[in-house]
């Protein structure tokens, strides 16, 4: 019983993470029908704007001081830095080819992924970066025998903020309602003077604030970035989408979860080095009876 | 009310000229009708006037400015806008959202001011929300707001189309096909509707296949065959024109067209 | 256009006569194999660097007898058999003589039937696996420890020592680390109880699931047999989930950043490595200050590497590189105090294993354990 909980935090921890990630692919899907396969890589750039933030203020004492003030300047700063990434990549990358064929669009996006990992890797080293984590991860409590650190309290509490954040933008306001548009009928909503490249720029810019909060959270539960620390997670998170339905945000929230849970569940009591191997039997399966995924719907053809 | 001008458009696709030297002018208070065998250019044209297209040739000008350098979303703040034959609502949005998409570049606030709720952004949310109230009474959808768009029936549907045209605070209205698939009942309340439109001080060009629609509508009438501008003119004068009796008769006779010569 | 294309002719060859000693430099060619890319690039750069640091000093001492310069390859095989395998075919391909290399056992053992099919010498400064020198292969040498060796060490080390009994493994189910659970199993039977013997990903960064699995088994010490990035994140998982039970792992995971990433997660970490020989012998002195003013502080296989250069630089410095049967002979007769121990060759290729236990303490790696006296330091 007491494993079982254990496991079960240990499932919604890890899901947290891959949830925050994958709502960035799915929104980008949803919007140009583009899987950004240099998501991932953002998510690593977020880890690093963190240790990078982290460890300077550390180094003033600043950390000691102020932590609560650290921290949030070390989210503020990762969200800020990735999300101008993301603009740039839209533009660069992804906005000349938006008339290309989709093959031609993904060759891109892939390329990309390379792009930014080697980047990180040439201006970061290939060692691992520490993040000062003696800050963050000794308290812990006991739940049922079951030990909670209050690191994975706060990814879970984050993740929870975040994405009813993201819920009240998309639904409530009116940048949030011109998104939902977009993604539904691109020219129809040009038409009705919905700027579509203002809108495009700002699903990247919502993808890549998750993806950095995402990126700093995991630097801090883990306790160190890499330059490759984008491409697993990345493709899980990808994968979460999947399996919720790609374009749809509550889908790709319980995507993540399952993806975590089966993951951690997989390796407590089967076998722990097929654990992926699990998570995307799951994914099959699920693809095999829903082809459009969990929450997916059927996909219209009249979409331009 | 604004004038829409087009001096000498043209648009090819491979090595179709699918329009070829198109000028007219839709007046102020006025209804255009714009007809002609399918596979005219009459879409095209429509694609062409809201920047879906950009001309190869010529120049589109309203109210004094060159709308073919404008984007889509550009033309619609200046006060163009369409519906489209098949109708493209937001079928999973709600009649009230399909709306408020409509109004979008009539508000400005951005992302900061919506997170922060800002008193801007609660008066004009307050504000976008009258005016979509209106705009759902005039076309009788307010008590359907909250309905998924895609659940409405097709004449509702259509309205809602008009609706969220008409959110967008257009000068101008470019309706597609708007009687089609109507019965005769919803083509007289369509035809009272643009009237009121009309006296609500927007000019309205109109793509139509119904001749009782567009005779009894349009003020004047022009007619396009394979791109090209045959016949200009008062319903009356156009309804006797031999090379518009030829158009419709000479591509076979194809089932409605005939109706050309009718009442 | 004819005009034109005798001009080109007369160009490229006015060019390529013009070319500082065209035909008459001897070069020699020394390549290397290890991750510089990927998961394990951070010990794989340090190899590199090493190699470097040996062939730096050659040259400023004026080179090797009887070639004009060292031309050095460095290839990135990463920690996988068939990147290794073709990154060895080009080293074949462009001549080398002697390769250093590889790092994960699982690159060395392919990489090095190519080699010696290309009659070419390969010492492995890292790949600790007891068949890297147990197939009969007369140009393989080794110039750090073994599994067998490093196994027996391990064992001894928590039977006696510890005086553990309920032990966990973990390994990551490559050659070096699924080798070296089995030599441990092998040789702690009748003396340990192997309540766990659990296997992760390379790549993996969540653990929290299979340690969950471990702790419910309450035992006594969790080996971990894995890589270094690996290993610095299941210490502080293991910790953070409230395990008890001591930590002990072994040379691929002993790395400084064991110590800046895990931090306090890792303090009390028992690790098997060749003993790092004392800093007052004036060869090992003299490699740390040379490797610090270029590179910073020395990995845990920058020494290895450089001792593997030298080795090989110097063999043919006395019987050049001509036969390569020559050259392997002149490497087995090495006698030479290097920087990561005093190197002396046995007939397999093995230079000798100096395993100790170290311990982490106050953020650094400390002496524990000696396994000649059985006693601590």
């Amino acid at each position: 019983m007491e494993t079982l909980i254990q496991q079960l935090i240990n499932g919604v921890t890890l899901g947290s993470v891959y949830a925050l990630i994958a709502l960035g692919y799915t929104m980008v899907y949803g919007i140009i029908q583009l899987i950004n396969f240099a998501h991932g890589e953002i998510f690593a750039a977020g880890g690093y704007i963190g240790v990078i933030t982290l460890s300077l203020l550390n180094s003033r004492g600043v950390l000691e001081s102020h932590p609560v003030l650290g921290l949030a300047l070390a989210f503020l700063l990762a969200m800020a830095y990735c999300a101008f990434l993301a603009v740039a990549l839209e533009r660069v990358a992804y906005r000349p080819l938006r008339k290309a064929s989709r093959l031609a669009l993904l060759l891109s996006a892939l390329g990309m992924s390379i792009f930014f990992s080697n980047g990180m890797m040439l201006c970061q080293g290939v060692y691992d970066k520490a993040y000062p984590t003696q800050l963050y991860a000794t308290g812990q409590f006991t739940v049922g025998g079951a030990v909670v650190s209050y690191i994975q309290v706060y990814i879970v509490a984050g993740a929870v903020v975040l994405m009813v954040a993201l819920n009240l933008f998309v639904n409530r306001t009116r940048l949030g309602k011109a998104m939902r548009s977009t993604a539904q009928d691109r020219t129809m909503s040009a038409l009705l003077g919905i700027n579509a490249n203002r809108t495009i720029t700002i699903t990247f810019v919502i993808g890549a604030i998750l993806a950095a909060a995402a990126g700093v959270m995991v630097g801090l539960y883990y306790g160190s970035v890499r330059f490759d620390m984008g491409f697993v997670p990345g493709i899980k998170a990808f994968a979460a989408a999947v399996l919720g339905g790609i374009g749809n945000l509550t889908g790709a929230v319980l995507g993540g979860m399952i993806i975590g849970l089966v993951e951690v569940f997989a390796a407590g009591y089967l076998a722990s080095e097929y654990k992926d191997v699990f998570a995307f039997i799951i994914l099959i399966l699920v693809l095999y009876f829903r082809p459009t995924g969990i929450m997916g719907e059927q996909v219209d053809d009249t979409r331009v | 009310m604004p004038e829409l001008n087009l001096t000498d458009i043209g648009i090819r696709f491979g090595g179709l000229r699918a329009v070829d030297g198109l000028s007219f002018a839709l007046e102020p208070g006025e209804i255009l009708g714009l007809i002609g065998p399918n596979g005219a250019g009459k879409t095209t044209v429509f694609n062409l006037i809201t920047g879906v297209y950009r001309p190869h040739g010529g120049a589109i000008t309203y109210d004094g400015r060159a709308l073919h350098r404008l984007l889509p979303h550009q033309i619609v703040a200046a006060g163009v806008v369409r519906t489209f034959q098949n109708i493209r609502l937001f079928k999973a949005m709600t009649v009230l959202e399909n709306v408020l998409a409509g109004r979008h570049c009539r508000t400005r606030v951005g992302v900061v001011g919506a997170l922060l709720r800002t008193a801007a952004q609660r008066r004009e949310e307050r504000e976008s929300a009258e005016r979509a109230g209106e705009v759902l009474s005039f076309l009788g959808l307010y008590h359907k707001r909250d309905e998924i768009a895609g659940n409405l029936p097709y004449g509702l549907q259509r309205r809602l189309e008009i609706a969220r045209a008409l959110a967008t605070e257009p000068r101008t209205l470019l309706l597609d096909e708007p009687a089609a698939g109507m019965n005769p009942q919803e083509s007289r309340e369509l035809m009272d509707l643009i009237r009121s439109i009309l006296d609500r001080g927007i000019n309205v060009l109109l793509v139509e296949h119904d001749m009782k629609v567009v005779m009894g509508l349009c003020h004047r009438v022009v007619v396009l065959e394979s791109g090209r501008k045959i016949a200009e003119g008062e319903p009356a004068e156009i309804q006797r024109h031999p090379e518009v009796i030829r158009a419709y008769l000479g591509t076979g006779g194809r089932g409605a067209r005939t109706q050309v010569a009718g009442p | 256009m004819r005009g034109f294309a005798k001009w080109t002719v007369w160009v490229v060859v006015a060019a390529l006569a013009a070319l500082p000693g065209w035909a008459a430099a001897k070069t020699l060619k020394i390549g290397s194999l290890s991750p510089l890319t990927g998961q394990y690039a951070a010990d794989g750069n340090d190899i590199k660097q090493g190699v470097e640091i040996a062939i730096a000093q050659w040259e400023a001492k004026g080179g090797v007898p009887g070639y004009d310069e060292i031309e050095y390859l460095p290839q990135d095989s990463g920690c996988d058999g068939k990147q290794a395998v073709s990154a060895a075919n080009k080293l074949v391909n462009l001549g080398v003589v002697g390769v250093i290399g590889a790092y994960c056992s699982s690159a060395t053992l392919p990489a090095s039937e190519v080699l010696m099919e290309g009659d070419v010498v390969m010492i492995t400064p890292a790949s600790t696996n007891e068949k890297v020198t147990e197939r009969g292969h007369k140009l393989m040498f080794r110039a750090c420890g073994r599994d067998d060796d490093q196994a027996k060490v391990v064992v001894e080390f928590l039977s006696r020592e510890l005086k553990a009994k309920r032990v966990a493994i973990v390994d990551d189910k490559t050659t070096y680390t699924a080798g070296l659970a089995k030599n441990i199993k092998k040789f702690g039977k009748g003396k340990l109880e192997f309540v766990a013997h659990e296997h992760v990903n390379q790549g993996d960064k969540d653990f929290s699931g299979v340690l969950t699995k471990i702790k419910a088994t309450r035992p006594d010490v969790l080996y971990m047999s894995l890589y270094n990035p690996e290993g610095n994140l299941m210490a502080i998982q293991a910790r953070r989930l409230g395990l008890k039970a001591a930590l002990m792992s072994e040379d691929a995971v002993y790395h400084p950043n064991y110590l800046t990433i895990a931090k306090d997660a890792g303090e009390g970490t028992f690790f098997t490595f060749g003993q790092p020989p004392s800093e007052d012998i004036p060869e090992v002195a003299a490699f740390i200050k040379a490797y610090s003013a270029k590179y910073g502080k020395p990995g845990s296989y920058s020494a290895y590497a450089y001792d593997a250069a030298n080795i090989l630089l110097g063999a043919v410095a006395r019987v050049g590189a001509d036969d390569p049967g020559k050259l392997a002979e002149a490497i087995r007769a090495t006698r030479m105090q290097g920087a990561s121990k005093y190197i002396q060759f046995d007939e397999k290729g093995d230079s000798g294993s100096t395993y100790k236990v170290l311990v982490v303490k106050d953020g650094k790696f400390v002496p524990y354990w000696d396994p000649e006296t059985g006693k601590r330091y």
